[in-house]
């Protein structure tokens, strides 16, 4: 029998598989080499996984944000967010779409900036989700991909209120070529979708 | 002249697919619909030779828009071109008879799969 810790520490593992694909994806996009770092996974509670999210959002992205999100439901149910810092965006959009528009930092996007941080968006999350439903053998079906630019951004926009729910966050520093930026993965699920992966994970290890 | 209709809601996407694929084949066109009614709509107007579908798409999904081209043309030569690493899902889509199920994001050796699979079909 696996303990607590250790299966959340399979957890973490199954994770950082997803973003270290997620990282190989980004990287055939842009056609550059980009180190991910991905620190640590945090499981938290809502109240705790907001105070961890309101922190970030304060320091490193000083409140306005691009975040592109996709829900998930079937058997696992929740929602997992990429957020970015919205003032590094311009710079991480041309290196996707191979242009150089020279600008400074700026909070204006075009629509082909929203489709292309959206697309991006829904490679990488897929990336995630997709291979941890792949390992623990439990389907899920998305909704449409969405991207939003939100100024103050607050941890109520990304974490659910609703009992039985808990945050998992991650965060990624992307470093290509120099440009660096941090970012953060939010995946707000049902305790229950937890339970059920953790399950399955007790019962891979244990052969039951 | 091979015609290649491209169904996929990103318009990133959509250019990332035609500039990869025609650059590997001579002769082609590409026409694009940004969902699945929107091709469903151009497949009966312009009867490609080809369709590259994303699955995950609004108003009808690449799925359902498998399965409703087929009921027009049960021959259409379909590839599905998705983010969903999902082996179940691939397992349904290819039990739908496309001819590939090719992941995003689309390089240089997938695009040269869909030309050599394309190049085939005109042979």
């Amino acid at each position: 029998m696996t303990g607590k810790v250790n299966r959340e520490d399979i957890l973490k593992e199954l994770f950082n598989i997803g973003v270290g694909q997620a990282a190989g994806t980004l990287s055939e996009i842009i056609d550059k080499k980009i180190i991910l770092d991905v620190p640590d996974v945090k499981i938290l509670n809502v109240e705790l996984g907001k105070a961890e999210l309101d922190k970030f959002l304060s320091q490193v992205a000083e409140g306005a944000v691009m975040v592109s999100s996709i829900s998930f439901d079937r058997q696992l149910e929740g929602t997992v967010s990429l957020i970015f810092p919205a003032d590094k965006m311009h710079q991480f959009i041309d290196l996707c779409l191979h242009e150089d528009r020279g600008e400074e930092a700026s909070m204006e996007f075009t629509d082909i900036d929203f489709d292309t941080v959206k697309e991006i968006g829904n490679i990488i999350l897929n990336a995630i989700i997709g291979e941890l439903s792949n390992t623990v053998n439990i389907p899920v079906e998305y909704t449409l991909p969405e991207v939003n630019v939100l100024n103050s951004a607050k941890a109520d926009l990304f974490v659910s209120d609703e009992a039985y729910h808990l945050v998992l966050m991650m965060y990624i520093t992307f470093n290509i070529e120099g440009t660096h930026i941090d970012g953060a993965i939010v995946i707000n699920m049902t305790l229950k979708s937890l339970d059920d992966i953790l399950n399955t994970i007790d019962k891979m290890y244990d052969g039951r | 002249m091979t015609k290649i209709l491209i169904v996929d809601d990103s318009k990133f996407s959509q250019k990332i697919t035609s500039s990869l694929v025609g650059k590997n084949l001579d002769d082609v066109s590409f026409d694009y619909a940004d969902d699945g009614e929107e091709g469903l709509e151009k497949f009966r107007e312009i009867r490609p030779d080809y369709l590259l579908i994303d699955l995950l798409m609004p108003k009808l999904r690449g799925q359902d828009l498998i399965e409703s081209v087929r009921q027009i043309d049960f021959d259409a030569k379909i590839i599905v071109v998705s983010a969903d690493v999902q082996k179940r899902v691939r397992d349904v889509i290819e039990k739908m008879g496309v001819l590939s199920f090719i992941n995003k994001p689309l390089n240089d050796e997938k695009a040269k799969t869909i030309a050599d699979i394309i190049r085939k079909g005109a042979q």
